[in-house]
């Protein structure tokens, strides 16, 4: 099933820092939204989240560091139940050990606070947490880039798999096109706060069109990370 | 955990052993001779050169200060605090009939703190910046600013003299604790507001609550299980210091409105220069303190257990 968008747009303290934007994400798809910092990503992550919730669509966000995602007060289990709580899904140990697992952190000790796990194993939590409700989609906004490269690689090769064959797309938000290129098979370009290019991944590496996209392209570093 | 807080309670004691030399020394050292000044409060008249040596060996201070200082503390340590230099009578007695004054006020005046500083904080930051929360942080401003004993003044003023409502001085009656009480709740809810309300405000701040609300959690469930506990933090470190101003309001609430209490007691033991009198209460205000602050700890610990991890 097809989520589709249309207006959205953000203005903070009078500038408008997203111009009315339209998407379109069929099930299953991989999207990349790429751009340099302050050009508006996030801030279309979030009101794309805001506006499927809004419309009753299954959605889920993985910001960008542990941090912003759960409170150092409460406990892992805390915060599943919580969220089961929050899509009304009906707790399922089954669910959560299946999920965890898949992630690789079944062994974690969920009673611990989030700062009693690594920085690696409270993303992977965070992304399992994503998984819930079976959403149609996963925005995940910079999701690797507090992790050391080999974890990030890893991270994403597990929610991949987990993800192949279920239909949930993604939009995986990054400045980073290396890691968006090995990830996504289409590609949006943002730059102050429009969508100006939007291509498969390979037509766009290889013939960007746009300044924004020639300087993201000129600009990545392909050896640097190995996802 | 459990050694985090064995810890404190090590940390306690030396605290008090601590505070039990301190007040011995001061009053050791105090300007006149102690022997002098008991002979002096016990007989209320000049007295002869052999009856103050007679004094001076009884009270134990002709062994020097090591030996009086131990001859304090012994009986100190089975509960005994001693008798008193003027009357001769046990101390203890009289400080927990002191006290069976003073707590009720203290607790009654950190009650009405409390009823009043947590609406008005969470009233005010419904809408921080709005006028509501702006009338709530001068009405803080002006508790915080105006001394008790003028504050007391005012309110006998209004409530005993003008209306007759209430009665204001003693401690006869229950509808006697009223007016000090307040007195002392009014200065307390002054300061308890602003930290409520700013430890609120960081609290709704937190750098993960834009997540929550993406996971759907509801307003009313990050409030209670994400706000509070951050907000509680500031307010439970503060409630240390808060019991600071409660014992040295006490005293002077007490003086103003002619109740009988620790205050009196106190005032009245220092005029007679009735040492163990003195030394009972210093002693049983550092006790408070810190068994209260003991407390302020592990309640800490409890929340966030973060703190302490490093130096348990």
């Amino acid at each position: 099933m097809t989520l589709s968008v249309s207006g959205l747009g953000a203005v903070r303290s009078g500038r408008t820092i997203l111009h009315p934007t339209s998407l379109e994400i069929a099930s299953g798809d991989r999207i990349g939204l790429v751009g340099a910092s302050g050009s508006g990503k996030s801030t279309l992550g979030h009101a794309l989240i805001d506006d499927l919730r809004a419309q009753g669509r299954g959605v889920a966000h993985v910001p960008q560091s542990p941090d912003e995602a759960l409170d150092p007060l409460r406990s892992l289990e805390f915060h599943w139940n919580e969220a089961e709580l929050a899509l009304k899904a009906p707790p399922d140990a089954d669910r959560r050990k299946r999920l965890l697992s898949a992630l690789k952190i079944a062994g974690g000790d969920l009673g611990k606070r989030p700062w009693g796990w690594s920085r690696g194993m409270q993303q992977r939590f965070v992304i399992a947490m994503a998984l819930i409700g079976s959403p149609e989609l996963i925005v995940l906004d910079e999701p690797t880039s507090a992790l050391d490269p080999v974890i990030a690689a890893d991270t994403m090769d597990l929610l991949e798999s987990h993800l192949n064959g279920t239909g949930t797309a993604t939009l995986l938000i990054t400045h980073d096109l290396g890691l968006a290129a090995r990830r996504v098979s289409r590609l949006m370009v943002m730059d102050e706060g429009r969508v100006v290019e939007a291509a498969s991944t390979q037509d766009l590496l290889e013939c960007p069109r746009t300044g924004a996209a020639k300087s993201l392209c000129a600009h990545r570093s392909w050896l640097a990370v190995p996802c | 955990m459990t050694r985090g807080i064995l810890g404190l309670v090590l940390r306690a004691c030396v605290v008090l052993t601590g505070v039990a030399l301190a007040t011995f020394a001061l009053l050791w050292n105090a300007p006149g001779d102690p022997a002098l000044a008991i002979a002096l409060a016990r007989y209320d008249t000049v007295v002869p050169a052999d009856v103050i040596d007679r004094v001076r060996v009884e009270a134990g201070l002709d062994g020097g200060f090591w030996a009086a200082f131990k001859g304090w503390v012994g009986p100190l340590m089975a509960g005994d605090l001693g008798r008193s230099s003027v009357t001769g009578r046990a101390v203890w007695p009289e400080l927990a009939a002191a006290g069976s004054y003073t707590v009720p006020l203290a607790v009654a005046g950190l009650g009405i703190g409390l009823a009043i500083s947590v609406p008005l904080a969470v009233i005010a930051t419904r809408a921080p910046g709005g006028w509501t929360d702006r009338f709530a942080v001068a009405l803080a401003s002006l508790g915080a600013a105006v001394p008790a004993y003028w504050l007391g003044l005012l309110l006998i003023l209004l409530f005993a003299v003008h209306l007759g409502w209430l009665p204001a001085m003693g401690a006869r009656t229950r509808a006697h604790v009223i007016l000090p009480a307040l007195t002392l709740g009014l200065g307390v809810a002054a300061s308890l507001t602003r930290i409520i309300r700013s430890g609120i405000l960081e609290a709704r701040g937190q750098q993960f609550l834009p997540a929550l609300r993406r996971r759907g959690v509801s307003d009313r469930a990050i409030g209670r299980d994400h706000v509070v506990p951050h907000a509680a933090i500031p307010v439970v470190t503060v409630f240390g210091l808060e019991l600071a101003f409660l014992l040295e309001g006490t005293v002077m609430v007490e003086v103003i409105f002619g109740r009988p209490g620790l205050g009196s007691f106190l005032v009245a033991a220092i005029a007679a220069r009735d040492f163990p009198k003195v030394q009972a209460v210093v002693l049983l205000t550092a006790l408070v303190f810190v068994v209260v602050n003991l407390l302020v700890d592990v309640v800490y610990r409890l929340i966030d257990p973060r703190i302490g991890e490093r130096d348990a």
